[in-house]
């Protein structure tokens, strides 16, 4: 079943609208990342974090003025995406639309809080109010009581991949003919204790940039934010394949497992697009193996230097690069890139026009996935 | 039994049969010991020994004995699992020695908190400024929810892309349901799919501070009811194509015939005293079933035991099926959050197979504002026919999932 993009919408460092965010990247804006302290430890780290200011207004909602950050992010792209679809839901159409959230660490600045507490003070001393925002998907239940959604609403959690999973999801929910459109959102929100996690798992590094593709990879800087997708059944973008996915029980199987996914997502078609999860770290190394087997003609591009990595976000928030590369038919320039890494790096088409891009995602924690984006007609509006 | 299947638009949609299953709750570990379980009416709730609690109103929980992780290998790798990765390949594993050629396409599960105490130790580790604890690298790399399903299918032999579904405690019937819909839709035909949690501190403590969790028995439906107590556990069930499992002789312990999803937006925590979110999930299941209300002959309640979460779903079951029997299982081994759905179904089917109703224990005396039929302390000896799975959850969400089972 082809499937269509209908709206898109972000939270990122940089920004919240598709186009101001966009032009920031293709002029290689980078945003500083802002340091994290906590009392836990002595050590201080750098992400990429949202300005407040971004989600000063949202966070006047009645329903978020207790929520955690993540639930922000996540309510404004979800807004922003129906908006750029031109939907305004009443009930009627709320009730035919399915809500699917991908998220990672989750709440983890409440969780972290709430723990704090029963640690530092006893069970005792625990929050009634910070608990139900420790929730998984409390931040999906946010915006369907924003969007007065009473039908499907599904979280589903994972590693950086999870963001196509819950387009697959979308895919499968989609074959019901009550529905329709889903609206995809992946969210995420940085905090001292996912820095100190990742930096011990040898993941992290102290300052930027990110180097995708080096060698040996360097490592990451975590971000945060929210990407949204509105998804129907028409759309100038259409999703041609969702990939399933599959997962790694070993780093050294990740390879072999998006060798598989690549072959299966390219499938005999001509692929002008390809944007990547790289973010400085060992997937890095199986995604160029299988950009330079299966895609050796694509431009490549990973925003990941530019925006961070952002987990439960990352996917979509490709998925929105690769939807803007066909729409303008350019790219942003590949920051930090080694100059003998061999990937191809074009900005703008050379002979043909853009119309086929491919994402491929390479979770941290066992989870790969891909998907194809097809343009059916090249625009102006954009 | 009230059928309209063959009139329906749904008629030409491939039928969904569970050819296997596994579980291990507080009740045992296995489908034989929670059979006897069930049967005996048996309260598996203790004193919480893995974390402290006198600060706590509720002391009690359902708990998972560590010996009965038995079937789990004993090598470097496992020993540094979650428990709930080792609950998980215990549950698996069962269903592989019954559909040992069980391959799936996709894995749904469901789930709520994942390896949460592994996050709790790395924390206190912190805390302490035990900067460079033994542990600390495997308890981030086992922490994640999606690790213990990636676990256990890798532990037995298995490959396939997964969904993890935390949609709080109704994750489990969430999962079962859309793993019903993949194969319905017709574009799978071999889905597994189940629920897993185990218990820790955090969240133990968190239903303790929202004053959810009852200092006394669990008592669901029961007019003195005062709250819940946490379990833990997992389930999984091997969801096939029924014309494909038919056609490979596969041994057919039941059928999912609907899935019923409804988003209940009154508060993060509390459902719509009108109880519009559980009557529209059961309402949806009936429909995607294509059956009508009559033809249901027992539900597995959701049935927490809070004054709230009851009083809504005994007054959407009433009203719209009357005096159906009703049970809550959770009396017995407390709620297991994302593993409920998936443990309750598997209780269903059990009982179903053997003829009888599971008891809802500790019950006392009837609520007045609510008119059912509860199956009160002992188990109930039962005909065939349809049966109802429902679980509730933080965020509004709601599931109900359509049950029938085969006959032993």
């Amino acid at each position: 079943m082809s499937l269509g993009i209908a709206g898109l919408g972000w939270v990122t460092p940089l920004g919240a609208t598709i186009e101001e965010v966009w032009e920031k990247l293709c002029s290689g804006a980078a945003p500083e990342p802002t340091a994290i302290s906590e009392s836990l430890g002595e050590k201080t780290f750098r992400a990429y974090q949202v300005p407040p200011a971004v989600v000063a207004e949202v966070a006047r909602q009645p329903r978020l003025r207790r929520s955690s950050a993540i639930s922000r992010f996540a309510v404004l792209a979800g807004l922003n995406a129906l908006r750029d679809a031109n939907i305004e839901l009443d009930e009627a159409s709320a009730a035919r639309t399915a809500l699917i959230f991908a998220i990672s660490n989750g709440g983890v600045i409440y969780t972290r809080r709430f723990y704090q507490k029963i640690v530092e003070s006893g069970a005792a001393a625990a929050s009634p109010l910070l608990f139900p925002e420790t929730v998984f998907n409390a931040p999906a239940s946010h915006l369907a009581a924003i969007l007065g959604i009473t039908g499907a609403t599904y979280t589903l959690v994972g590693d950086g991949a999870v963001g196509i999973l819950a387009l697959k999801m979308a895919e499968e929910l989609m074959t019901n003919s009550e529905l329709d459109r889903c609206l995809v959102v992946g969210a995420e929100e940085a905090d001292w204790l996912l820095c100190d996690a990742y930096q011990r798992w040898r993941l992290l590094r102290a300052e930027p940039p990110i180097e995708p593709f080096a060698r040996p990879p360097r490592g990451m800087l975590l971000s945060e934010g929210a990407g949204a997708v509105v998804v129907g059944r028409e759309g100038k973008l259409s999703l041609q394949c969702i990939h399933p996915g599959g997962n790694f029980a070993h780093r050294r199987e990740l390879a072999g497992h998006l060798d598989a996914i690549a072959r299966d997502v390219q499938a005999g078609n001509s692929t002008d697009v390809l944007i990547a999860s790289a973010n400085g770290t060992f997937i890095d190394q199986a995604e160029e193996a299988a950009a330079k087997n299966h895609f050796p003609e694509a431009a490549v591009y990973t925003p990941k230097p530019a925006l961070g990595e952002s987990v439960g976000a990352s996917a979509l928030w490709q998925l929105i690069c690769a939807a803007q590369a066909l729409r303008t038919q350019q790219l942003p320039p590949l920051l930090h890139v080694p100059a003998d890494c061999g990937l191809t790096s074009a900005r703008v088409p050379s002979e043909k026009d853009w119309h086929r891009a491919v994402v491929t995602s390479c979770g941290l924690n066992q989870q790969v996935a891909a998907l194809a984006l097809q343009l059916k007609s090249i625009s102006t509006d954009r | 039994m009230t059928r309209e299947r063959n009139n329906s638009p749904k008629k030409n949609q491939p039928r969904v049969a569970v050819v296997a299953a596994g579980v291990i709750s507080p009740l045992g570990a296995g489908l034989e010991a929670t059979l006897e379980a069930l049967r005996a009416a048996r309260d598996c709730i203790s004193p919480v020994t893995r974390f402290p609690v006198e600060q706590c109103r509720c002391t009690t929980a359902g708990q998972v004995d560590d010996a009965w992780l038995k079937n789990v290998p004993n090598d470097r790798r496992t020993r540094r699992l979650h428990r709930a990765s080792r609950m998980m390949i215990c549950a698996l594993t069962e269903l592989r020695e019954q559909a040992p050629d069980f391959e799936p396409e996709l894995s749904v599960v469901g789930t709520t908190s994942g390896g949460m105490s592994f996050g709790e130790d790395y924390y206190r580790a912190l805390e302490r400024k035990e900067l460079r604890p033994r542990h600390l690298p495997s308890w981030i790399a086992n922490y994640p929810p999606q690790k213990p399903v990636v676990d256990a299918l890798e532990a037995c032999g298995l490959s396939s892309p997964c969904q993890v579904i935390a949609n709080a405690c109704a994750s489990g019937t969430n999962a079962i349901g859309h793993a019903f819909e993949c194969i319905r839709s017709g574009r799978y035909t071999r889905v597994l799919t189940g629920g897993y949690d185990a218990l820790s501190e955090l969240v133990f403590v968190g239903f303790d501070s929202l004053q959810a969790a009852t200092p006394e028995k669990c008592r669901p439906f029961d007019a003195a009811r005062s709250g819940l107590v946490l379990g833990e556990g997992a389930a999984v069930l091997a969801l096939e194509n029924l014309s494909a499992a038919e056609a490979r002789g596969a041994t057919i312990l039941a059928e999912i015939a609907g899935y019923g999803i409804s988003t209940d937006n009154h508060h993060l925590t509390q459902p719509a005293p009108s109880g519009i979110g559980p009557r529209q999930a059961m309402e949806r299941a009936l429909q995607s079933a294509t059956l009508a209300p009559a033809a249901i002959t027992y539900i597995n309640a959701h049935g927490t035991a809070t004054p709230f979460n009851d009083a809504t779903e005994g007054k959407a079951i009433s009203e719209l099926f009357g005096r159906v029997p009703v049970s809550s299982t959770k009396g017995m081994m407390g709620h297991s959050l994302g593993a409920a759905g998936a443990i309750e179904a598997v209780f269903t089917i059990l009982a179903l197979r053997n003829r009888f109703l599971p008891a809802n224990i500790n019950f006392r005396s009837s609520d007045t504002e609510l008119d059912i039929d509860i199956v009160a302390n002992e188990i109930r000896s039962a005909a065939s026919g349809a049966a109802l799975s429902n679980s509730f959850g933080f965020g509004g969400t709601n599931a109900s999932i359509v049950i029938e089972a085969r006959a032993a």
